[in-house]
């Protein structure tokens, strides 16, 4: 990363090598070094994607029977999809939580915003930290994991968040709840079946200790998802008729 | 650079010759210079027709510009929001201080990891500047917001979302190779819409 003092003008930064190519005299990633992930280029590989890739890979996710995600990604694993899918999501949650609150609140819109730091740590601790965990079990348990492709694994799998999120906002409990199954239900087989092919190469019971791993994560996931949502709901119904009541000096007596 | 010609210096490496005399003037001439440099960058930044050398001018990128326009908007939401919300004064600050610069740098790590070649910088720069536009309906929504219902406030905000997303979508589209432009502007759009949600908001 460049820290220019502001007398070189970017002209000359630009004709200059930067830092991070000093590294990289003959093109060769290997040179790099120890430190050689925290440059730019290290990354640069895994997001030759165009938007029509992404799209494809989007729509692979909601067919989870068909091996068309792994055909995909195979030589091609990118990185674009993860960090931007989960963005989109702690957007739209905190979208469509404070459009429930429009509806529930008449006269004084109190609107929540704790929900960015609280979604990004979650979405962002899932979608690349689960990845994490599994590289380092299938490690101990003798398999080698491709890492980049398991983050695009769990990355896209994060799409099946999308449509649902949307639909949360609809207040019927029985829905939510409907629709949260589904999510599990789709996000676990999708994963599981993406990762068949490292799995087989284990034991049998081996093999139940990643799913057992794959499955508590994506269900901690929704069911996190879910309470934070359910939990705001009913807040609001208690809070609209404890605010009628208590004497607070701010509002106006109803 | 051109010193022969009578025009005010309008960066610092025109200014290495009167850098002797900046301890000789006053405290409000020093304070003007910048203010003038910032707004004629703005200026640039917003209007497109002020555009004709490609974007050459936004090499002389100063973070001043958009440190005054992430503390205003942080400040605005912050104030309004102690009345209506729920979540504390601090909070909304710090969300939204943590989310421009943070949004900013990783819209332009993600430019530069699609292939870009950009001073970080630079573009860092533009988007701080381009936030100006939100800051300008979280001034109006801040003021008038209470006497609006909530589809009227929509009319300024998609106004103000549209202008900035417009300005600094020319920029970013241009730094990368043309099958990923989608993918570099998609962010932009988002931050901006991001920001733009919290001004509606709060």
């Amino acid at each position: 990363m460049e820290i220019g003092v502001q007398k070189q003008t970017d002209d000359e930064k630009q004709v200059q090598p930067g830092q991070f190519n000093k590294l990289n005299d003959s093109g060769d990633k290997k040179q790099t070094g120890y430190c050689g992930f925290l440059t730019v280029e290290y990354y640069t590989p895994y997001f030759n994607v165009t938007e029509n890739d992404v799209i494809q890979r989007v729509k692979a996710t909601f067919l989870p029977f068909r091996p068309d995600f792994l055909n995909i990604t195979k030589d091609n694993p990118d990185l674009w999809g993860p960090i931007w899918i989960n963005a989109t999501l702690i957007f739209m949650i905190t979208a469509i939580a404070n459009l429930r609150q429009v509806d529930s609140e008449k006269e004084n819109q109190s609107f929540d915003v704790g929900y960015v730091p609280q979604a990004t740590a979650l979405l962002y601790i899932i979608a690349f930290g689960t990845p994490v965990i599994l590289a380092v079990v299938m490690k101990v348990l003798g398999v080698d994991l491709s890492f980049f492709q398991t983050i695009c694994l769990y990355g896209y799998s994060m799409s099946t968040l999308l449509p649902i999120t949307i639909l949360c906002y609809f207040q019927n409990e029985l829905f939510l709840w409907l629709i949260i199954a589904y999510g599990v239900g789709n996000s676990i087989l999708f994963l599981i079946f993406n990762l068949k092919e490292e799995l087989d190469k284990l034991q049998i019971q081996k093999k139940y200790i990643i799913i057992a791993i794959v499955v508590t994560m994506q269900l901690s996931l929704y069911l996190f998802y879910k309470l934070v949502f359910f939990s705001y709901v009913s807040e609001g119904i208690v809070e609209t008729t404890n605010t009628s009541a208590s004497s607070e000096p701010k509002e106006p007596a109803n | 650079m051109d010193y022969t010609n009578q025009k005010q210096p309008q960066n610092y490496s025109q200014m290495e010759d009167l850098k002797t005399l900046d301890l000789e003037e006053s405290v409000s001439e020093t304070i003007m210079r910048d203010l003038r440099m910032i707004a004629y960058k703005l200026k640039y930044v917003l209007i497109p027709k002020e555009q004709e050398d490609n974007g050459k001018e936004l090499r002389n990128w100063d973070l001043w510009g958009p440190l005054i326009f992430c503390l205003a908007l942080a400040m605005t939401l912050s104030f309004k929001a102690d009345s209506t919300t729920s979540s504390s004064k601090s909070d909304v600050f710090a969300i939204i201080f943590v989310l421009i610069w943070v949004g900013a740098f990783v819209v332009t790590l993600n430019a530069q990891l699609l292939g870009g070649k950009v001073s970080f910088f630079q573009s860092v720069c533009l988007l701080g500047y381009c936030v100006f536009p939100i800051n300008i309906e979280a001034l109006i929504i801040a003021f008038i917001g209470s006497y609006l219902p909530f589809v009227v406030k929509l009319i300024p905000v998609i106004i103000c979302f549209a202008w900035s997303a417009y300005s600094s979508v020319g920029f970013m589209a241009s730094l990368v190779p043309p099958h990923k432009k989608k993918l570099a502007v998609y962010p932009v759009f988002l931050f901006y819409l991001f920001l733009s949600w919290f001004s509606l908001i709060v």
